[in-house]
């Protein structure tokens, strides 16, 4: 009949795919990432290498670029179900709040020796580390550092004191250029103040204390810098200090690698770690880090190869390409022992910027802080109420919510 | 008779003046987007004013024009990365929803219009219902369903039948609205001369329809072109991404690329204009008008 | 339509068959309904007091390997021992964290090269793993000063048998973990399906013989089969209630005789192994729930606590009579459908208009499974207590009724008087987010129908030069992506650089800071939205004027109409059709329109713009109350029905002209 030919070439065709794959039975290592431009491409390097050097195993990495917008939404539906990745690259602030919903993250204690662990700079493996486990290993680390116009800072200060002496100088507020630009009134970028006084966001527990004494400080002075000395502009969303900084109206400005791809062609720039604070006794100004891990999933189905994939990807040949070619600040710390990544200026600029950084907490619950953190952030700035009395109800507020979350 | 229109019209220069007036209003935060997208550069533009800025100063600082004009902006987005890809993912997904969506509402609104059967107003307020519960827990659910259930993820036609159902409630609606405006002589006529249902459907509702046909097809383009969240979550291979999910790439997170997002945007709005374009001589043809009482 | 015409005609219906069919389906369903809840129960029960006596064994075991040293030979001395008592455990095994070795094992599998103590193997890493999850749960526990996670761990295996573990502490920190694996217990009978059975069948022949009595008196029918149905629900019901009670007195008996025997089991491996024996052994605080907390059902002396016992008989009937209730009046309902016609009405209708069902129905389905299934599901959510933490849990775990609408529908503290008198509103509760719903839904949508509209009048205007130039311009806020073009219109508003404050300028009017006050944060998102959406309204008006037929105006210009009176007397009643339902989706979307505020006004200044939506959104997403975040959108959801009924009521919408 007219089925049999097309039949017997199927049949024919199976034969030789079961004959064609015998001894190599294909493990296939999703990766999802949220790279792109230079980023991606280095990973898609590694991802190359890696596949190549492991063909004789059967082990093949393929990746997805995932938009970071709905990269969380996106781990949180799939991977519970079975659908996910084998290997996801996220940085640390959802982490504890997949744990806690559980079926989402592999804890890694087991796989990882000794040698493996010390190759990292030790906070960003703290930031893989929830409750006693960890869960990720650290890819690299974003942190904001200083960025100075070098034709208008020749150089750059080293303490608050000659920074505001430096801003006051170039600031003209009426005709929009400033000393120094960033973005005060987001909680992100104000905890480099706030660590630096000894702030914190939470005690043991985890317990919130947004009131801390060092917090209220920490935020006067931010108070002094904007009102007393006018160095900072008003409403400073991230896109205004991009723009206010390519037009060379924002000499200084705190920011991290994510600004450098926005910086526009013309303008001559430097890195150099944040100031020190004479108001805080000479103690440096200590920026929250996001670290970016490598997880395992919880539903992969070749867990061994996937974390072996995590540790070759976070080893120093990896780093190498992710640093140079990717423009990455990666975890690992023979890296910039390289000579080519040790002169490159931005590289150890960040690496530099990272010794004093604190890694930002993982915990679920700090998703709760943000809000009533940026209600609190903005209510001082606009001199609504003083740094004590918003801190006060922000802590009220984080307190409330926790209380929600936790109760039975 | 149309002669006629004339005498009695409005002078026409106010009017124009109105009109004007409102293009600007509408065009010139697009304007900014252009702004931003032939800059070159990843930032905002933002007023460039002296310390003691004149009125002349102020009004030359609101007049949306970019210092350079380059589109190194709009290449790096079409080269960088499987953009005409993408955009053809877009075209295929939102036709299909629109073929999909205004079918399945034309036939739908066609029987809430023409009928009249037990459940008729339930099942309008039920389409009217859908639309009610707030979608910001719905994508898991809705993953669920989709992939799980339906084995549609990483489907062009799982998207579609989304997107589908995420329109049909207003084009249910709004052809039922224009439904019952077109009299019902008309079809009681060809009844008597013998046709069935379905070719008084074919044949005279639906071309009297056109306006409304053209409205709703215009509005599942739209929800189908635009959407992000779904697209990104559902669709597990970067070739099977459509526009908006590619253009989610350039911010996020940290880093704001708006350039590059501007310079994305507009290549995403140039179809959409170009459908209305096409669209827009059946939505203001006065078909009815002739046909009708003629 | 004119399908009646056709149909052959109707016999007159039988009552004494339809109420034999209704009884039978209803008792049919209820008796199903009720065996599988039994079944359940049974099965349920059986599995909770296995979990309860293993509990108790992994408790005794653990206290002893604790008092062994957690490491070392005694630990293997002890585990031995201990195995030789309890032939019912199939492995145990005792792993210590450091160093991850297998300090024990009594799992055939381990001896020769693989016995303890060794290192553990690569694949024995879910062990350790589980061992770590124990270790967190205590310690977040004891810091959260909560019960939240499960310190002992429970996972039933593919044949049965249940796996158990249980942390092992040294001076207070959890330094390892001893897990058994229980052997299958024996298999729990099902309830007898004859039994059930007979409660279908007996009521059903009852009805036959005595309806050949009655006849086919439809009251007395009916009254009989509602009477027989009630006995059958309440017959099978009783009697699930005390097989319960029964298995439920068995199980606490066992318990208790379990406890006393682990201990005295326990004791002497101490006594044996010359372990310490202070302080003394507490048997009955092993009977505990997996936050380690004790039932108390079994006192220190080894006896049961009746009352206790009492309690928990106690919900188990509350348990039955809600379920009795519920599955008593679903059938009821069917029966008396059935009984009393309204199946025959069904098919009847159906067949009658099917021409109308089928050009219905396939958007229908299409609505029925991707919007109206997670519908059920958020509502049903909307009843719980789920949280991140919980997102595993089965619904009737975390079910706490209307706990969550009391919550947020009885939080009146809008506004409170400041000490020096002022009025300072809570903008985090529920009613001032409505009233600011409201007021954007209000404003937006004039706006959009106000501005849509006019355009399309002018733009219909006959003879207009350039109308398809403005009419593409036009439409461009609603081609253009909404993400980039809320960025700008925000960028408009800045203080210092925004165009806005420069026109204002321009003009000799001084600066505002439009995000520092509600209103004039309201207004930029209002300026935003308002910009975003008249496009559309005008597209539908530009459409909806075609339906109107030109030899209308001309007719009342004849008759001396003015222009205003043309367009209330025909333009406007002729839109209706097509408008209203525009209106009422527009409301419907602005309502939930989440996008604009969150990219203009974020809410700011303390959150006094947020509209429902953006509240739901964060008590999803910001505070992982997931539970509570459904309750907020059924509420919003609840209102807009309210909405849309009263309008279509008002506008009659569904109807035809």
């Amino acid at each position: 009949m007219k089925l049999t030919p097309r039949l017997s070439l199927a049949a024919v065709a199976a034969l030789a795919a079961s004959l064609a794959a015998p001894a190599l039975a294909q493990k296939e290592i999703v990766v999802w990432h949220a790279y792109r431009a230079e980023e991606k491409a280095a990973l898609e390097k590694v991802v190359a290498a890696y596949n190549q050097a492991n063909a004789a195993k059967g082990i093949k990495v393929t990746t997805l670029a995932v938009p970071y917008d709905a990269f969380a939404d996106k781990i949180t539906a799939a991977v519970p179900r079975g659908k996910g990745p084998d290997v996801f690259i996220y940085a640390q602030d959802r982490l504890g709040g997949w744990i806690e919903a559980g079926n989402t993250v592999e804890p890694i204690d087991f796989f990882l020796d000794k040698a493996t662990k010390d190759r990292f700079i030790p906070t960003t493996m703290e930031a893989m580390t929830y409750r006693g486990t960890v869960w990720g290993l650290p890819l690299d680390y974003k942190v904001i550092t200083m960025i100075y116009n070098k034709k208008l800072v020749p150089v750059p200060p080293k303490t608050s004191k000659e920074l505001v002496a430096v801003a006051r100088k170039l600031t003209d507020k009426k005709a929009g250029r400033f000393g120094l630009a960033y973005s005060y009134s987001d909680y992100y970028y104000h905890a480099a103040l706030q660590n630096g006084f000894g702030g914190r966001v939470f005690d043991p527990g985890p317990k919130p204390v947004l009131n801390a004494p060092e917090n209220v400080k920490a935020m006067e002075l931010l108070m002094r810098w904007l009102d007393t000395d006018g160095i900072l502009p008003a409403e400073p969303s991230t896109a205004l200090i991009t723009s206010l900084f390519n037009d060379g109206r924002a000499a200084i400005v705190f920011s991290g690698p994510w600004f450098l791809g926005e910086i526009a062609k013309g303008i001559d720039y430097a890195l150099a770690p944040l100031p020190t604070l004479d108001e805080a006794g000479g103690k440096p100004m200590r920026p929250w880090m996001t670290v970016e891990g490598v997880f395992v999933t919880a539903q992969s189905k070749n867990k061994d190869a996937a974390y072996d994939f995590a540790k070759v990807l976070t080893d120093t040949p990896a780093a190498r390409v992710m640093a140079l070619e990717g423009r990455q600040t990666p975890a690992n710390k023979a890296v910039y022992d390289d000579p080519a990544v040790a002169k490159d200026p931005i590289l150890s600029a960040f690496r530099k910027q990272v010794e004093v950084a604190i890694p930002m907490p993982n915990l679920p619950e700090m998703t709760m802080v943000w809000s009533p953190a940026t209600t609190a952030m903005n209510t001082i700035v606009k001199k609504s109420a003083t740094p004590k009395a918003a801190l006060d109800a922000a802590e009220k507020a984080v307190l409330r919510d926790v209380a929600g979350l936790r109760k039975r | 008779m149309r002669s006629r229109a004339g005498e009695d019209e409005f002078p026409h220069l106010p009017l124009h003046l109105v009109l004007v007036l409102a293009t600007l209003v509408a065009v010139y935060p697009v304007l900014w987007v252009f702004t931003i997208a032939l800059s070159g550069q990843q930032s905002l533009a933002i007023a460039d004013l002296p310390s003691d800025p004149t009125v002349w100063d102020r009004l030359r600082a609101i007049v949306p024009w970019p210092k350079t004009v380059t589109l190194s902006n709009f290449t790096s987005v079409v080269t960088d990365q499987p953009f005409a890809q993408w955009m053809l993912n877009s075209a295929i997904v939102a036709i299909l929803t629109t073929i999909v969506g205004v079918f399945l509402a034309c036939t739908a609104a066609y029987a809430f219009a023409r009928f009249r059967f037990p459940g008729r107003q339930a099942g309008m307020m039920s389409f009217l219902v859908s639309q009610m519960f707030p979608g910001t827990l719905m994508l898991i659910p809705l993953y669920i369903i989709l992939v799980k259930w339906l084995n549609l993820g990483s489907s062009r036609i799982g998207l579609i039948l989304v997107y589908a159902t995420t329109a049909i409630p207003f084009c249910v609606w709004m052809l039922k609205g224009y439904f019952d405006t077109i009299p019902k002589e008309l079809e009681e006529a060809a009844v008597i001369d013998g046709a069935t249902p379905s070719t008084i459907f074919w044949r005279i509702v639906l071309p009297l329809a056109k306006p409304a046909v053209a409205v709703t097809a215009l509005f599942s383009f739209m929800t189908g072109w635009n959407e992000f969240i779904i697209a990104a979550t559902v669709m597990d291979k970067e070739t099977m991404y459509t526009a908006p999910v590619g253009l989610r790439f350039f911010v996020g997170g940290f880093s704001q690329q708006w350039g590059y997002f501007a310079a994305g945007a507009i290549i995403v709005s140039i179809p959409v204009v170009a459908l209305f374009l096409f669209l827009q001589k059946y939505l203001v043809s006065g078909l009815t008008a002739g046909s009708v009482k003629g | 339509m004119s399908a009646r015409a056709g149909d052959a005609p109707e016999r007159p219906p039988s009552h004494r068959l339809r109420f034999a069919v209704g009884l039978l389906v209803a008792s049919a369903l209820a008796v199903g309904v009720g065996y599988r809840l039994l079944d359940g129960a049974l099965a349920q029960g059986a599995r909770s007091a296995e979990d309860r006596r293993a509990n108790v064994a992994i408790r005794a075991l653990a206290e002893v390997v604790d008092r062994a040293g957690v490491t070392g030979d005694a630990v293997r001395a002890a585990v031995a021992a201990w195995a030789k008592d309890h032939p019912q455990q199939a492995a145990i095994k005792v792993v210590a964290f450091d160093g991850l070795s297998l300090e024990a094992s009594t799992d055939p599998a381990d001896t020769g090269d693989e016995a303890a103590p060794r290192r553990l193997r690569r694949e024995e890493k879910d062990l350790y793993d589980r061992g770590q999850r124990l270790r967190a749960a205590v310690e977040t526990n004891r810091a959260e000063g909560a019960s939240r996670k499960d310190e002992v761990e429970r996972a039933r295996l593919a044949d049965g048998s249940l796996s158990i573990a249980a942390p092992l502490e040294k001076d207070g920190a959890v330094v390892g973990l001893v897990q058994v694996q229980r052997r299958p217990p024996p298999p729990v009978k099902p309830p007898s399906w004859l039994t059930a059975l007979s409660y279908v069948a007996v009521p059903v022949a009852v009805f036959l013989l005595a309806g050949l009595v009655v006849g086919e008196r439809r009251a007395v029918l009916g009254v009989l089969a509602v009477v027989l149905l009630a006995g059958t629900v309440w017959g099978y019901g009783a009697q699930s209630a005390a097989k319960l009670e029964r298995g439920r007195r068995a199980v606490e008996e066992g318990i208790a005789g379990i406890v006393r025997d682990e201990g005295a089991k326990a004791s002497a491996i101490l006594a044996s192994l010359s372990l310490p024996a202070e302080p003394p052994l507490d048997p009955a605080r092993w009977d505990a729930d997996a936050f380690r907390r004790p039932y108390g059902v079994v006192r220190s002396d080894g006896s049961v606590d009746e009352a206790k016992v009492a309690a928990s008989a106690a919900r188990d009937r509350t348990a039955v009579r809600n379920a009795l209730l519920l599955v008593g009046g679903v059938s009821l309902a069917v029966l008396l459908f059935v009984g009393l016609g309204g199946a025959s009405a069904f098919v009847r209708t159906v067949r009658t208009n099917r021409v109308a069902y089928t050009y219905v129905l396939p958007a229908m389905a299409g609505m029925v499974v991707l919007v109206f299934f997670p519908f059920l599901y958020g509502i049903a959510i909307s009843f719980t207590d789920s949280t991140i933490y919980n997102t595993n849990a089965p619904l009737t775990d975390i079910w706490v009724g209307f706990k969550n609408y009391v919550s947020i529908l009885s939080d009146f503290h809008v506004a409170t008087r400041d000490a020096d008198g002022t009025l300072v509103f809570n903008y985090l509760n529920f009613y001032w987010t409505l009233w600011v719903t409201v007021a954007w839904t209000v404003t937006n949508v004039t706006i959009g129908v106000t501005v849509g509209l006019f355009l399309a009048l002018v733009l219909n205007t006959k003879g207009l030069a350039l109308k398809p130039v403005y009419r593409v311009l036009l439409i461009l806020p609603w081609a253009m992506p909404n993400y980039i073009t809320a960025l700008i219109w925000k960028g408009m508003f800045h203080q210092q650089f925004g165009v806005v404050n420069q026109v204002i300028q321009i003009f000799g009017g001084s600066p505002v800071s439009w995000f520092e006050t509600p209103f004039t944060s309201f207004l930029t998102a209002l300026a935003t939205n308002g910009w975003l959406s008249f496009p559309f309204m005008m597209v539908v008006s530009l459409g909806a004027l075609q339906s109107i037929p030109s030899d209308l105006y001309e007719a009342a210009r004849v008759d001396g109409a003015s222009r205003w009176q043309q367009f209330t007397g025909i333009t406007l009643p002729s839109l209706k059709p097509a408008l209203v339902p525009a209106i009422i989706l527009s409301v419907v979307w602005t309502f939930n329109m989440f996008n604009i505020i969150y990219l203009v006004t974020q809410g700011e200044p303390g959150g006094s713009t947020e509209i429902l939506i953006t509240q739901a959104y964060k008590f999803a997403f910001e505070k992982y109350r997931y539970g509570y975040a459904a309750a907020y959108s059924t509420v919003i959801f609840g209102i807009l029905v309210v909405y849309g009924t009263f309008q279509n009521r008002v506008t009659r919408a569904t109807e035809g002209i």
